[in-house]
């Protein structure tokens, strides 16, 4: 053949990525509406994307929306935040100490591997029903991923740049700071990514286990009062930050670690 | 006068004797290539000599001192690039002055123009993931050259590459050298390459591992593509590979069983 025919390629590269991105949630929607329309057209059982933009803008028009938002956001960024900060720390620590190590290997991948959210209830007895005991279970959850990745991102660093460095006459701490650490970015970024999908459902499990504001506490409501319409509209809030913040390490990504991306 | 010296050289991995007895004496400006089948210790020795790998017996020598381990006195030329992806390529050719505490506005300007040198200018801020093998060489030699080193160990700088990419980087490497005749250490298996670049050609045997053959190279420089097909280089390289011949089929056997 010497012509050349049009092939799929073509005519995928007509659309952005984040058209079809667009495009694909568009017709979810589409399809959800269809869906509650005429197949479950009851709304105790599915609500449809109209009822739940409706609910969202009552809610909003209330200003209860904003109330929920700010208490469940607050734990969240806090929670994330020391969870973090812990992360990378412990993580850094027993990347380079054998004896920090052994001592703390046993806690981290026990706790890793339990759904520490049960513990919920503990903590909403020991700290009450206020926002720390909702931090605290959110810290639980993200801070093991957040090791774990560090740990892992450290150990995985090449020798053939350790060795480059040493014939350079680097010292161990030139090491760490100019080949282990920037080598470990990336397992470092991939762990707090991590973190935001288990962050928010440390969010939601806990305050369902009792909280006086929240959106885990307007899920659990709604689902009481069997709104379905205010139920969905939570969980669209929860599914719309988990996007954004998804997007916003991506961005954070081709800006720190360029070099992973090709 | 910095005399490269090696004195009574030996090194064990456990049973195997990978170095024996190794005496070697490197005058200044001298680019000496070594030769030899595989896991005849050549780039042990030069490992030894970056202070890399420690010794069982004897000991090198750079300009009467002892080599205890690395120093910037030696500048080693990977046979990986080993380029940091996270540094441009100026960043990853200062590393060595960074480290050293050295990095000043006029050390940076002559790296730049080491970087012009092994035709690299005008790259100074593309990351290596935007370079080709042989460009991703010339950093790794540019790094190499940028601490100033007494000596340059080269440890197989062009085996990753294409056969065209090599004659090129050959020939770039011998332009490099005569601007500054810098005692060289350049381990290859490829006779041509180490008969093309070398003033001496030492031919490494295994088992144990040591130096069979000393041998000058008095082609005039310098030389280019046609210097291979002359007779003379022919009949070196046919010396050096009867020398290794035997050897280099125990190797193959070795590795196959």
């Amino acid at each position: 053949m010497s012509a050349a025919p049009k092939t799929p390629a073509d005519h995928r590269a007509r659309f952005a990525p984040w058209q079809i991105s667009l495009l694909s949630v568009v017709s979810g929607l589409f399809v959800w509406q269809m869906i509650s329309d005429y197949v479950i057209a009851n709304p105790l059982f599915l609500a449809s994307p109209y009822q739940v933009m409706k609910a969202l803008l009552h809610l909003f028009e209330t200003g209860e929306l904003w109330r929920h938002v700010a208490t469940s956001g607050v734990e969240f960024l806090a929670g994330y935040a020391i969870a973090a900060v812990i992360g990378i720390c412990v993580g850094l620590l027993i990347a380079t100490n054998s004896f920090a190590k052994n001592w703390l290997q046993p806690w981290i991948s026990g706790f890793y591997a339990t759904p520490t959210v049960a513990l919920g209830p503990l903590f909403i007895l020991w700290l009450g029903i206020g926002v720390w005991s909702k931090i605290v279970v959110v810290v639980l959850l993200v801070v093991f991923a957040v090791i774990i990745n560090t740990e892992a991102g450290i150990r995985s660093t090449s020798e053939r740049y350790l060795e480059m460095m040493r014939s350079f006459g680097a010292t161990p701490t030139q090491l760490f700071f100019k080949v282990s650490l920037p080598s470990a970015t990336p397992f470092i970024l991939a762990g707090l990514k991590l973190g935001i999908g288990r962050g928010l459902i440390g969010v939601v499990v806990a305050e369902l286990f009792g909280s006086r504001m929240g959106l885990g506490r307007l899920i659990g409501a709604s689902a009481d009062s069997f709104n379905m319409p205010e139920l969905f509209a939570a969980v669209s809030i929860l599914a719309a930050s988990g996007i954004a913040m998804n997007s916003a390490f991506a961005l954070l990504e081709a800006r720190l670690v360029p070099w992973t991306k090709d | 006068m910095s005399k490269l010296v090696s004195k009574g050289l030996s090194k064990w991995f456990g049973d195997l004797h990978v170095l024996a007895d190794v005496d070697l004496t490197v005058e200044d400006g001298e680019f000496v290539a070594l030769v030899g089948p595989s896991g005849c210790g050549k780039t042990t020795f030069l490992r030894t000599v970056a202070g890399l790998e420690q010794t069982d017996e004897g000991a090198v020598f750079l300009s009467d001192k002892k080599i205890e381990g690395p120093g910037r006195d030696r500048g080693f030329v990977f046979q990986q690039d080993s380029l940091l992806p996270w540094r441009t390529v100026m960043e990853n050719t200062v590393v060595g002055l960074e480290l050293a505490g050295r990095l000043d506005p006029s050390e940076a300007q002559r790296v730049r123009q080491l970087l012009n040198l092994v035709g690299l200018g005008g790259f100074e801020n593309y990351y290596p993931r935007q370079l080709s093998g042989g460009m991703r060489q010339r950093v790794n030699l540019a790094r190499a050259l940028a601490i100033d080193p007494k000596v340059l160990l080269m440890d197989e700088p062009f085996s990753a590459l294409d056969a065209q990419t090599r004659e090129i980087m050959q020939t770039e490497l011998q332009r490099v050298w005569e601007e500054g005749r810098k005692t060289v250490l350049f381990v290859t298996h490829q006779i041509d390459e180490a008969v093309f670049l070398a003033d001496r050609v030492l031919v490494f045997a295994r088992r144990p591992g040591r130096i069979l053959e000393d041998i000058r190279i008095n082609l005039p420089r310098p030389r280019n593509i046609a210097t291979k097909r002359g007779p003379e280089f022919v009949a070196l390289v046919d010396r050096i590979w009867q020398l290794i011949e035997k050897d280099v089929r125990e190797s193959v056997l070795v590795e196959k069983s």
